[in-house]
């Protein structure tokens, strides 16, 4: 059968090849910082890259102007990311999918047939994330680059991934200290400040002394102990999480509220998890730990990060947490799923729960108003538990 | 009572030796294309099968009642399907979690998380009965079928695998009348008698569409607004997914140069693509749900192919508060338009009458119509 044929082919990887290796131009597209390791590793594989501007008004517009209605939000950033990088000389394109996850898969189909029909010229190289990981990653990166040398992978890889874990570290420690700190807009000072330094970085064993030396940074921020600081999870899909334009920097926002943020998902950890061979992944991992909480209202995974915001919100409930937002793009087929049943989540767990969806006509008056509303309640709701708890 | 005679209306004369067993099977989603299979292998199993009321508008508002707003439409009428089993006393009802029926061929979320919906939707005592088909992660139809029979305390191999086979027999017979261009709902009918019936003669129609939409959405009479015998009546010629068979859509997938994502892919894509690329219709309609996700890339992919192909195609969003008489104008405009472009086709290819009679399907310069018609 010709299907059958189809099959044994990995039909999901796309690695056109129609450009000798060192004309390339690489661009991929931004989501939050991963351009930082991501621009270390193709740097140190000897490759040209381009770097679209992040994400803003004016690439969101240009991205709803050429793509469908009924499309959700990443996709259209997506391509405008892509169109920002074609025109501003980039040629090859990467980009990751995970089939069976949701519409994400289809993303690369659609937007070369929609970069195409608009008349750019360019070479499109995808790699699938769902099985056989690491070995198509390298190999995808092989196809772009040609570099035969082990020692630059090793390099390249190597920092990539300790930019990334040092890039989460001063996420960690800044949603940690900034409801804390005593003089307002310091810790934001110290976390911009090493975004800097983590990308001037360029040696193995400078990357990986990272983490250790931001912590130490950190703990020079003066800091209150004693304020009363609710914890808010902050989960729901991938790209809006971890995207500050999409989300409109709800981070900020609830840092500046005096709310300790923890963000679920973590970029450096889901890769992490991901890329690793399972035979040296030996902890559990969050995806793991989510299916072990969630069991009770979710038992299979259904795709997209469904599974992930029952479970932690489940995990939440049962640890002290105080409350938990979960924002999602409009029409996010996994999340919706999710957000019928958080509501009996939030009810049987006890614990107040904030779906906020999000697209391109999201005001911010509208959006700063629930999350502040959220967050009273929040804040009444744990006072009120503590003065129980004293009587 | 009433209510209960009209739903068992298709499944009558079962003699089961165990008439304690019973499962509910609400009549959206997998019902529309695979219940022949589930008739015959619950009644090989000697369970007996009730059925939901067909759809009307108390459905749709019973289940938007329960899930948030922004779940699509075939969810809400299933959840109010569910409601309804409910309140005719089911105690076991059927839930399939179809996640993927190829490798790497996954279904939408919202389908495949059905029963973790009704779960947490419903505040009701009632069992689900609720199997996965997961041909990604290995588990096959045999597993499906073996975890349903398990349910019901049934551990025979040989009955659930003559039950298997007896399902199949009766899809089978019903997949050959449908593609012969039965009905759906008569070869249903006949199919669960295990009848075959054969097509009368075929009334020529100046006109033909396809649509292309999931079995659910098209042959529920309230969610569809009746699309079929509406376009029946307008004298054009209809082909549904049904039409075709399954390696037929796949080719067509493949010849338009596309892959294979979705797992309901073949009753949209390959079937707008196999009759585009035969060029046995007019002209295309699809019908989607509001805020489905697989359509929205669905629809667009063939969208692209038809202008390509000049093509006309006519793109509908239906949700629970679309009115029939907007549906009508559009569907009459679209239909409309049709018959003057090939009008004007055939008389500036042809000045005498005799080919008329067997017009030659070729279409030139149509125009392309889009989602703006409205």
């Amino acid at each position: 059968m010709a299907n059958a044929e189809v099959l044994q082919l990995n039909r999901f990887s796309r690695m056109d090849d129609t450009i000798s290796a060192e004309n390339r131009i690489i661009a991929w597209p931004r989501m939050g910082r991963i351009d930082i390791p991501l621009k270390a590793l193709l740097l140190s594989l000897g490759a040209k890259i381009v770097i679209p501007p992040a994400n803003s008004n004016k690439a969101l517009e240009l991205g709803v102007k050429n793509s469908i209605e009924g499309i959700c939000l990443p996709y259209k950033l997506n391509l405008a990311n892509y169109i920002m990088a074609l025109e501003n000389g980039a040629n090859t394109l990467m980009m990751f999918q995970a089939p069976g996850s949701c519409r994400l898969g289809n993303y690369t189909k659609m937007a070369q047939k929609t970069l195409k029909s608009m008349g750019y010229k360019f070479d499109m190289v995808v790699f699938d994330m769902y099985k056989s990981k690491m070995k198509q990653t390298l190999q995808a990166f092989w196809h772009v680059t040609r570099c035969i040398n082990p020692w630059r992978y090793y390099k390249g890889f190597s920092l990539g991934f300790n930019k990334f874990f040092a890039i989460d570290e001063a996420e960690k420690l800044l949603f940690y200290t900034r409801p804390r700190e005593i003089h307002k807009g310091e810790a934001e000072k110290y976390y911009n400040k090493w975004l800097k330094i983590i990308d001037e970085t360029n040696s193995v064993w400078g990357a990986k002394q990272l983490c250790r030396k931001i912590r130490k940074d950190f703990k020079k921020i003066a800091i209150d102990k004693n304020r009363s600081v609710p914890v808010v999870y902050l989960l729901g899909e991938f790209f809006v999480l971890l995207d500050p334009y999409v989300n409109q920097n709800i981070e900020k926002k609830l840092g500046d509220m005096g709310v300790e943020v923890r963000r679920q998902i973590m970029f450096s950890e889901w890769l992490e998890h991901v890329l690793k061979p399972s035979l040296f992944y030996r902890k559990e991992s969050h995806r793991e730990r989510c299916v072990r909480y969630a069991k009770k209202y979710m038992k299979r995974a259904i795709g997209g990060e469904a599974i992930e915001t029952i479970g932690d919100t489940v995990y939440a409930a049962r640890h002290g947490v105080d409350g938990v937002i979960h924002i999602m793009p409009f029409s996010c087929m996994p999340e919706i799923v999710s957000q019928n049943i958080l509501s009996k989540v939030s009810k049987e767990e006890n614990i107040p729960v904030l779906s906020l969806v999000l697209d391109e006509q999201t005001g911010e008056a509208g959006y700063i108003t629930r999350i502040e509303a959220f967050i009273d309640l929040v804040k009444r709701r744990k006072s009120k538990l503590k003065k129980k708890k004293e009587i | 009572m009433n209510n209960q005679r009209k739903g068992r209306d298709i499944n009558i004369n079962m003699a089961c030796s165990k008439s304690n067993l019973n499962i509910g099977i609400p009549r959206a989603i997998s019902y529309y294309n695979n219940y022949p299979f589930y008739y015959g292998f619950f009644s090989k199993l000697g369970i007996e099968i009730i059925l939901s009321d067909k759809t009307t508008t108390e459905t749709i508002n019973n289940g938007s009642k329960y899930v948030v707003s922004d779940t699509c439409l075939p969810i809400k009428v299933f959840v109010g399907h569910v409601i309804n089993l409910l309140d005719k006393g089911c105690e076991k009802i059927f839930i399939p979690s179809i996640q993927s029926t190829d490798y790497k061929i996954n279904n939408c979320s919202k389908i495949r998380g059905l029963p973790e919906i009704i779960r947490n939707v419903l505040d009701k005592p009632f069992q689900i009965i609720e199997p996965t088909l997961d041909k990604t992660e290995g588990i096959g139809l045999k597993t499906f079928c073996f975890d349903i029979a398990k349910e019901f305390g049934i551990t025979d191999k040989n009955l659930i695998e003559s039950a298997i086979s007896y399902g199949w027999n009766i899809y089978n017979k019903f997949c050959e009348m449908t593609k012969s261009g039965i009905p759906q709902q008569e070869a249903l009918k006949n199919a669960i008698n295990e009848n075959i019936i054969k097509k009368n003669v075929e009334l020529v129609r100046p006109i033909s569409v396809v649509i292309m939409a999931h079995g659910y959405n098209l042959f529920d009479e309230r969610i569809s607004l009746n699309l079929i015998n509406k376009l029946e009546k307008m004298g054009v010629k209809v082909f549904t997914s049904l039409n075709i068979t399954r390696n037929e859509a796949i080719n067509s997938i493949h010849e338009l140069g596309e892959i294979q994502y979705w797992a309901n892919e073949l009753d949209l894509t390959g079937t707008a693509a196999y009759y585009m690329l035969n060029k046995k219709v007019d002209g295309i309609i699809a019908l989607s749900a509001f805020g489905c996700g697989p359509d929205s890339l669905m629809v667009d992919e063939i969208q692209y192919h038809a202008k390509e192909r000049n093509m006309p195609m006519l793109h509908l969003t239906i949700d629970e508060h679309t009115g029939e008489a907007g549906f009508i104008t559009r569907i009459e405009a679209f239909i409309d338009m049709l018959i003057r472009s090939k009008r004007k086709l055939l008389q500036k290819q042809h000045n005498n009458l005799k080919i008329l009679r067997e017009p030659k399907k070729t279409i030139e310069k149509n125009k392309v119509l889009t989602d703006s018609l409205a």
